[in-house]
């Protein structure tokens, strides 16, 4: 089941998705830290972050929109009081990141980096709920490439540049998070996305928009994973929607090395070991010795009868 | 590590119109459950709702060897509109008990309830708990009990044989004092001695207001059972935001849902 990430070596291909599992200490009275691919915890800014009032979550069909705002911690007090619980477990632990400014992204790099027991470095140029950094910098390719070049510079440990879903053409940006110097590359953060209550004629979110994740977008994330992975020749991780291991399964055929499980962690606390105990028995049922046999097996025929 | 449970539906009736009590056979260690804490429930196999729903937990009891656990709830989302369509047999997948409970101060020798509507729910189970206390021990218990009319004071008698004195307040005044229970409460307020009285509300969101303005010309401890959306009632999502009385969000699930009432912003 080991797959590789740029040099990081994961006993498994399944994550959990940052955001959706907060430091990891959360969840883990409900599953072993240790059994799971690697931890990808909330997304850490440079100082703490208050987030959006609320309401901040809305269930929509097969999904929900949150707007959270990147309520967290701040990264100092995350390596000091949240990291220490996690190096009691032999699992990966990936940091995410999300700084205002370029320099920001490359402080947090050069911290992440300075502190023992971080992984690898996941950064978040893609979220669509706050007003400054995130998005700004995901929807423009000059910025990726220098966002990915900044914190290139900052770290040596693996860098993971995580894409938005929400611009015209996917493939420019991953090429220019590939040119960056990227060791890997996860998407799709959230989608944008809108509900109303029609009682009130109020958005039932206070920032109005939010982002969509759940089953809902996977078939979105799943064709975005696939068109990045025929751009780029770097490990991409899935993300989306991936609530069983059937889920998981498409985007490991699609091409994806690894992925991450979110909004599911929501609905049963253990998805991601479920996830993974799913993806062991298809290949002990299918004579699929290496995980790695499997990844980007997509039929290139494809379904057309003729 | 703790578990995440299957529990059969062994009944559910509708106690009044919209208003559902929901009866679950539930793991042993349920027993254990404090006033207060609540479950996240969603139905065994279904996608639609998508996200369990949060529900306080009304009562905890043994019938022979069986552990049941009933909620009561009012059906008003598409969540709670399916737990209602929920049938004997039915499946529902519970994560709990969550979150923090009541906390009764040893001193306090008065336990006041304040409920208003469906706020009953956890207010009758720690009723039921101040009841169950060997007798030499036990409290006074006042409880206020409103609701918008007569038949929606759902089991008053059974209130009624918790408490020391039940009081009850209905908008249209078809029973008890006419206009909202906290205006009663007002009333009576005086006579309860800060030292050793212990206040407990739970009901919507106009009433924990109002509350909270009478507390501030008040000395009495008073904790309050909050609801908001949540998505995984375990701390993470962060979707159940409330704002205290620093501008800082606490997580309703983790932090609470029983706060002290002069620790959030109204």
């Amino acid at each position: 089941m080991k797959v590789d990430i740029g040099g990081l070596v994961l006993k498994n291909p399944v994550m959990t998705a940052s955001g959706t599992f907060g430091y990891g200490e959360e969840y883990s009275s409900y599953v072993d830290l240790a059994r799971l691919g690697a931890v990808v915890v909330k997304g850490l800014s440079l100082k703490p972050r208050r987030g959006n009032p609320p309401p901040r979550i809305m269930e929509t069909p097969s999904g929900m929109l949150n707007a959270v705002g990147l309520e967290n911690v701040g990264i100092h007090s995350f390596i000091e009081t949240k990291l220490p619980f996690l190096r009691n477990y032999d699992v990966a632990v990936i940091v995410n990141i999300l700084g205002e400014t370029i320099g920001e992204y490359a402080a947090l790099a050069s911290i992440a980096d300075a502190a023992a027991g971080i992984h690898a470095i996941e950064v978040n140029i893609s979220c669509p709920n706050v007003a400054k950094g995130g998005i700004i910098f995901g929807a423009d390719p000059d910025q990726v490439l220098n966002v990915t070049r900044a914190v290139r510079k900052a770290t040596r440990l693996p860098v993971i540049m995580k894409l938005s879903p929400n611009v015209t053409d996917i493939t420019v940006i991953a090429r220019a998070a590939e040119e960056g110097g990227a060791d890997a590359i996860s998407l799709i953060n959230t989608l944008r996305g809108m509900s109303i209550d029609i009682h009130t004629r109020t958005p039932h979110l206070c920032t109005v928009t939010g982002g969509l994740s759940g089953p809902a977008v996977k078939p979105v994330a799943l064709r975005m994973v696939w068109e990045v992975v025929n751009a780029v020749s770097i490990p991409v991780i899935g993300i989306g929607g991936i609530m069983e291991a059937s889920d998981a399964l498409e985007f490991l055929i699609a091409g994806a090395t690894a992925v991450q499980v979110g909004t599911a962690h929501y609905r049963n606390p253990r998805a991601a070991l479920d996830v993974c105990e799913g993806i062991e028995r298809y290949c002990v049922k299918n004579g699929i010795p290496d995980i790695r046999d499997l990844i980007g097996t997509l039929a290139a025929g494809g379904a057309c009868r003729v | 590590m703790k578990s995440i449970d299957c529990a059969a539906v062994v009944s559910i009736r509708e106690v009044v119109e919209g208003h559902y009590l929901l009866t679950l056979h539930v793991p042993r260690r349920y027993l254990r459950a404090l006033p207060g804490q609540f479950v996240m429930l969603r139905i065994h196999e279904r996608s639609v709702p998508f996200l369990g729903r949060p529900f306080s937990i009304h009562r905890v009891y043994t019938r022979g060897k069986h552990t049941l656990m009933e909620i009561l709830f009012r059906a008003a989302g598409a969540g709670t509109v399916a737990c209602a369509q929920l049938k004997k047999g039915d499946t529902v997948v519970l994560t709990g008990p969550l979150g923090s409970g009541f906390h009764v101060p040893g001193r306090c020798t008065d336990m006041v309830l304040v409920a208003g509507g469906m706020g009953v729910a956890p207010l009758m189970f720690l009723a039921e708990h101040g009841a169950m206390r060997p007798r030499k021990r036990r409290r006074v218990i006042h409880c206020y009990f409103g609701a918008r009319t007569a038949s929606h004071l759902y089991r008053l008698a059974r209130l009624k044989t918790l408490c020391t004195e039940v009081k009850v307040a209905t908008d249209d005044g078809s029973l008890g004092y006419r206009g909202t229970v906290t205006d009663l409460f007002l009333m009576d307020l005086p006579q309860f001695n800060p030292n050793r009285t212990a206040l407990f509300v739970c009901g919507p969101d106009m009433m924990f207001r109002s509350m909270a303005l009478i507390m501030r010309g008040s000395n009495l401890s008073c904790q309050v059972s909050i609801e908001e959306r949540m998505a995984c009632g375990i701390g993470a999502c962060l979707g159940c935001a409330v704002e205290d009385e620093h501008g800082i969000y606490k997580r309703v699930c983790k932090d609470g849902p029983v706060f002290d009432i002069t620790e959030l912003h109204w």
